[in-house]
């Protein structure tokens, strides 16, 4: 049984208005249909624009698709107020792309992982469960009292992934988690998803345009090309046999993969 | 359906917001709760007692037995139909009477918005001429920025004891010949015209900036040519502030008639106030805000004109200037004010300001270093207390508009436009409306300042809570369980509050200004409080034989002005 499943998505953004006259609509997704099956990891990939952060803003029930479903573990996901989704965010959560600036500045780092768990009503004592969270990531007691800008680009990107696992979720999905990161600070928080995931089961969508990530964390491999899923495969098959001409585009313009730590 | 609804929100808003003034507008008599039979017949037989027959037969005839919503409507229709009611006070029709007055308030307001034009050409022309040679073009403003803050009512007098007593130039007042419009033209038009130049200087600043004017210039294009093309290029970013200043001209010429005692529609409007003569208040109401409407849809005519094709297809470049280096020196203006207002009110608090023991109009000595007024009351005394008065009035008013302005701003696109509406609301129409209601007074003029001076910090706030939503930790937050309510809390009212703060004590010294105006008026604190506008109005009509009496007050105006032109240029940078 599938932990996450998509039908027949569709989104379309409306054109800015000219003048009396609108265009017609910019459709950046068409009929998408795929599952996620619990603890799996999966690969997104894509040339810029080709509608992956608004597939990922759909799967957060931020956007609402003209049309097509997405069930969670076999229930209806609907883009709704913050008390009808709680269950969903507790299941599904969320790793942005910038992650200093997608922390409250205001707010200590014990704060900030806690907050979800109090907002989202998860049972237990939430400065345990926010402390082990951080464990979780390597980082200690120390970094409790820290404000976001007393932080480094990984430390916060830990920190972030620390506020999305305190709540348990089956599903992580991340928009370039890493590409902020330089090159060795991008291992060690691959390295700190890998070894999440294993511990907890945790299923992994992560959008990234470095193949070399996607290679090292994930076992199968989504392309979109201009709104369209082109290929949906497991990531080796999709590199020694790719099939979409942008596929072959997306491997070409990779550099050569290197095994990541 | 709720995206459509979503869309039409603003649009909507303003629309609520116009039908909703002009309700006020046509229930006024009711909201006054004054029996208008007792007024009419007060005014018109003396003495004599009001009779329940008496009142009945003039309640009849004015339909008045039919309540507030049903005279609204009728009043609505009489205006539609020309019919826009009697006068409380003389029985005859008031809008052949306004209408008159309205033409010369418009030959006024025509000839000060002649003056503002070239007031502002003469404050440009600097900038332009540094910019054609090549030369850098930022400008302090200095002189600019000091015209603008400058109340009409204040510049009045001073030129009416400058000008017309002193020097004996000018007549000081009436409306027969040229040489009467020569002082009020110049008292409305000067603090429009040095708004105008300001932003004519910085608009045309920015736009040789721009890379085309080197480019043009390398090709051979002649000076006059450059010239025409900058200020074609500058002028129509300008036409939404032109349309406000012509706005806040309609409110500034209701005081620059009662100084120089021009027939207007101001002057109309203020005598229907003092009177209670409500037909004829709605009236001249009406007009004001029909007159602000108009120049406001004008002005954006003007606008898309002159911008023709480039507005619609977002192909206009955004200029960039850079900002002028910080002056320390620039601290030493508003902390002497402050230290001059400051020594004002500690010689003259321990003072009586209420007591008539002096002879009137005595001259000033060492026991009454700024004479006696009128009625033998000692002037620094009374300019002391009003300091006090008036900057704690200003205080409330500030306070009061700023938690006004942040609920507001946080709702943009319900308030828009209430917020819009407003902000082209000078505060004496406000005043005009608060003192139908409920009769002159302090709390009317606080109310009127504070239903006024919120707009900008609201239009400020929405613009910085539209900032705080795109930031990154903003718009995680849903996914964090943190629903739109919490938000406001935890991150908006946060990133909000500071700089909304720090704007609205920016505008202290604007609100004391427009309080003090509205007290000259006799629109706001009545007599014998001591208030700076009331102090002006009191000495105003012995200016021949005490000019000192009236610059006084005007010199304690002059360093609110500075004061506040001086903290806004300190915080700009
Ligand atoms: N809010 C929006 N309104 C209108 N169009 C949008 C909006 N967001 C995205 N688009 C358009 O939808 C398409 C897909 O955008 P999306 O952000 O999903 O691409 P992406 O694959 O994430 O690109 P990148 O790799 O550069 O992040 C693009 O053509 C984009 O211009
Ligand atoms: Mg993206």
């Amino acid at each position: 049984m599938s932990f996450l499943s998509v039908r027949g998505l569709c989104l379309s953004y409306p054109a800015p208005r000219r003048f009396l006259r609108r265009a017609a609509p910019l459709r950046a997704l068409h009929d998408l249909g795929f599952d996620l099956a619990a603890g799996e990891r999966v690969g997104l990939i894509g040339a810029s624009g080709s509608g992956k952060s608004s597939l990922l803003r759909c799967l957060l029930a931020l956007e609402a698709g003209q049309s097509g479903a997405i069930r969670c573990q076999d229930r209806p996901v609907i883009a709704g107020s913050a008390l009808s989704l709680r269950w969903y965010r507790r299941a599904v959560q969320y790793v942005p792309q910038d992650p200093v600036a997608s922390l409250e500045p205001r707010m200590t780092v014990a704060r900030i992982v806690a907050e979800p768990l109090a907002r989202l009503r998860v049972e237990g004592d939430h400065a345990r469960r926010a402390m082990e969270a951080l464990d979780g990531v390597g980082l200690d007691h120390r970094f409790l009292g820290r404000r976001p800008d007393e932080l480094s680009g990984g430390q916060a990107q830990r920190v972030a992934i620390a506020r999305a696992i305190a709540c348990r979720p089956g599903l992580l999905l991340m928009d370039e988690p890493v590409s902020g990161l330089d090159m060795t600070i991008r291992a060690q928080v691959v390295d700190v998803l890998r070894h999440l995931s294993d511990l907890h089961g945790t299923g992994i969508l992560m959008v990234s345009h470095d193949i070399s990530v996607v290679a090292g964390l994930c076992d199968r491999a989504m392309v979109m090309d201009r709104g369209h899923l082109v290929e949906d495969r497991p990531i080796a098959d999709l590199m020694r046999d790719p099939h979409h001409p942008m596929t072959r585009e997306l491997l070409n313009a990779a550099p050569p993969i290197r095994a990541v730590a | 359906m709720t995206r459509t609804l979503n869309r039409l929100t603003p649009a909507l808003s303003r629309g609520v917001t116009l039908i909703a003034v002009m309700m006020l507008v046509g229930m006024l008599p009711w909201i006054s709760g004054r029996d208008p039979a007792v007024s009419i017949l007060r005014a018109r037989m003396g003495e004599q007692n009001a009779t329940p027959e008496a009142l009945d037969a003039i309640r009849d005839r004015l339909g008045l037995a039919s309540g507030p919503v049903q005279h609204m409507l009728d009043w609505f229709a009489g205006v539609l139909r020309g019919d826009w009611g009697m006068s409380w006070i003389s029985g005859g029709p008031v809008l052949p009477g306004m209408m008159q007055a309205l033409g010369v308030s418009l030959a006024l307001m025509a000839a000060a918005f002649g003056v503002a034009l070239a007031t502002a050409s003469l404050l440009c022309w600097p900038t332009l001429r540094r910019g054609l040679g090549g030369r850098d073009t930022r400008s302090s403003g200095a002189v600019a920025a000091g015209l603008t803050a400058m109340p009409e009512f204040m510049l009045s007098a001073l030129f009416l004891v400058v000008f017309s007593v002193w020097l004996g130039w000018f007549p000081p007042y009436g409306w027969s010949s040229w040489s009467h419009m020569v002082l009020p033209a110049l008292a409305l038009g000067l603090p429009g015209g040095g708004l105008l130049g300001r932003l004519l200087s910085n608009a045309v600043a920015a736009t040789f900036h721009e890379r085309w004017i080197a480019s043009w210039a390398v090709a051979g294009f002649t000076r006059g040519q450059i010239a025409r093309a900058v200020l074609r290029r500058s002028l129509p970013a300008l036409m939404p502030q032109v349309g406000m200043i012509m706005v806040a001209m309609t409110g500034g010429a209701i005081a620059v008639e009662q100084v120089f005692s021009i027939p207007g529609l101001g002057r109309a409007v203020l005598g229907a106030a003092s009177a209670q003569d409500l037909p004829a208040l709605q009236a001249g109401i009406l007009i004001l805000l029909l007159n602000a409407l108009l120049i406001g849809v004008l002005a954006n005519l003007v606008r898309v004109a002159l911008l023709g094709r480039a507005l619609h297809m977002g192909a206009l470049p955004v200029p960039q200037i850079a900002p002028m280096p910080a002056d320390r020196r620039l601290w030493l203006i508003p902390v002497s004010v402050v230290v001059v207002l400051i020594v004002l009110i500690a010689a003259g608090l321990p003072r009586d300001p209420y007591a008539s023991q002096f002879v009137r109009l005595q001259p000033p000595d060492l026991a009454l270093p700024l004479g006696a007024d009128a009625v033998g009351r000692d002037v620094l005394a009374r300019v002391a207390h009003g300091a006090m008065s008036t900057i704690g009035m200003a205080a409330i008013a500030t306070f009061l508009s700023l938690v006004i302005g942040l609920a507001m701003g946080l709702m943009p696109r319900i308030a828009i436009g209430l917020i819009e509406v407003t902000k082209a609301t000078p505060p004496t129409i406000a005043a005009l409306i608060v003192v139908a209601a409920m009769g002159p007074s302090a709390t009317g003029a606080l109310i009127a300042v504070t239903a006024v001076a919120w707009a900008p910090l609201a239009a400020h706030t929405a613009a910085l809570v539209t900032e705080a939503r795109a930031q990154p930790h903003v718009r995680i937050a849903p996914i964090l369980g943190v629903g739109p309510l919490r938000i406001v809390p935890r991150s908006i009212l946060p990133a909000v509050f500071g700089p909304v703060l720090r704007h609205a004590m920016l505008r202290l010294p604007g609100n004391a200004l427009a309080l003090a105006a509205l007290g000259f008026l006799g629109l706001g604190a009545r007599p014998p409080a001591p208030e700076w506008g009331l102090i002006l109005a009191d000495a105003l009509p012995y200016v021949e034989r005490a000019p000192l009496a009236v610059l006084t007050p005007v010199a304690a105006l002059a360093l609110m002005s500075v004061l506040g032109v001086a903290l806004a240029s300190l915080t700009r940078r």
